[in-house]
């Protein structure tokens, strides 16, 4: 548990510097150009970890589901609902209702096990837990004016 | 109410994203789908940027090199979520990312790292992450 604990907290400390190093290519080039240089820098060092940790094994995609192919356009679905929901709602609310989203969805997932995840059974504290979480975004997110404004 | 609409799919997709990179890592390894979502990402993205030209190149030199390898942070990232999620569950381990990503954007704000404007800490943040924090605690025990 500890490990997937400490993987998760690496996982969001990259998310927010990418979040800040993309903002400031975006500022320069535009955000679809922003979008595929992201993609593609992540392309090529998934692709060099694949050869590094598996070697020439890669190639040969034994069990790929022809849907796996698509998934990666969820990613780009993502840019899309981002740029469009901040352009009308400000960056402050746009993120705070995408941060609760992705929680709300988080608590689905586990409670229904879609996709064939193991299912983590729906309890009434797991829901308390995210609903003190909510709280806690729209505190942070909400509560107070800022100095600045700028970015969320 | 669109803003509202757009924001609530971008989360929805995010999680979606996390889930689905955790069930195709299953069959054919972690890093492989890291590399097949980036790519077919990346190239539909390509074919967007070829559409709208909103491209401005030029702009590329102004920017300092280290801010345009951050793409590559997502081999790093999707395999420590992907193996997060596969340990302890889709909601431990977005609560948790979302507070680690939190924090630190809050951490560099008040520093002004990465040339960010510097903004001043105000007691509401903190509450926010205590809370945050307090919900973490709830969820496991």
């Amino acid at each position: 548990m500890v490990i997937g604990l400490i993987l998760a907290l690496i996982a969001g400390s990259l998310v927010s510097l990418q979040n800040i190093f993309n903002t400031k290519v975006n500022e320069k080039v535009g955000s679809w150009a922003t979008t595929t240089l992201v993609l593609g820098m992540g392309f090529l060092a998934s692709f060099i970890m694949s050869l590094i940790v598996e070697g020439n094994r890669i190639f040969t995609l034994r069990s790929m589901e022809p849907w796996y192919w698509i998934s990666g356009l969820i990613g780009v679905g993502v840019v899309i609902c981002l740029v469009q929901g901040t352009k009308r709602l400000g960056p402050t609310y746009a993120i705070s209702i995408v941060l609760i989203s992705q929680l709300g969805f988080a608590l689905l997932w586990d409670s229904l096990g879609w996709l064939g995840l193991e299912k983590v059974p729906f309890t009434w504290k797991q829901l308390v837990g995210v609903l003190v979480i909510v709280g806690g975004i729209l505190v942070f997110k909400l509560g107070g004016e800022r100095e600045t404004q700028k970015a969320a | 109410m669109r803003g509202i609409i757009f924001a609530f799919l971008a989360g929805a997709c995010i999680t979606l994203q996390g889930v689905s990179n955790a069930r195709i890592s299953q069959d054919i390894g972690t890093w492989q789908a890291a590399t097949i979502t980036q790519l077919t990402g990346f190239i539909m993205s390509f074919l967007i940027l070829l559409f709208v030209r909103d491209g401005k190149w030029g702009g590329l030199k102004q920017v300092k090199p280290l801010y345009l390898i951050g793409g590559a942070f997502a081999a790093v990232i999707i395999f420590s979520e992907v193996t997060a999620i596969q340990q302890i569950g889709v909601t431990f381990t977005i609560s948790s990312l979302l507070i680690a990503q939190l924090c630190l954007t809050f951490l560099i704000d008040i520093n002004g790292w990465f040339g960010m404007e510097k903004r001043k800490m105000r007691l509401p943040q903190f509450i926010g992450i205590g809370l945050m924090i307090v919900g973490v605690v709830i969820l496991k025990f």
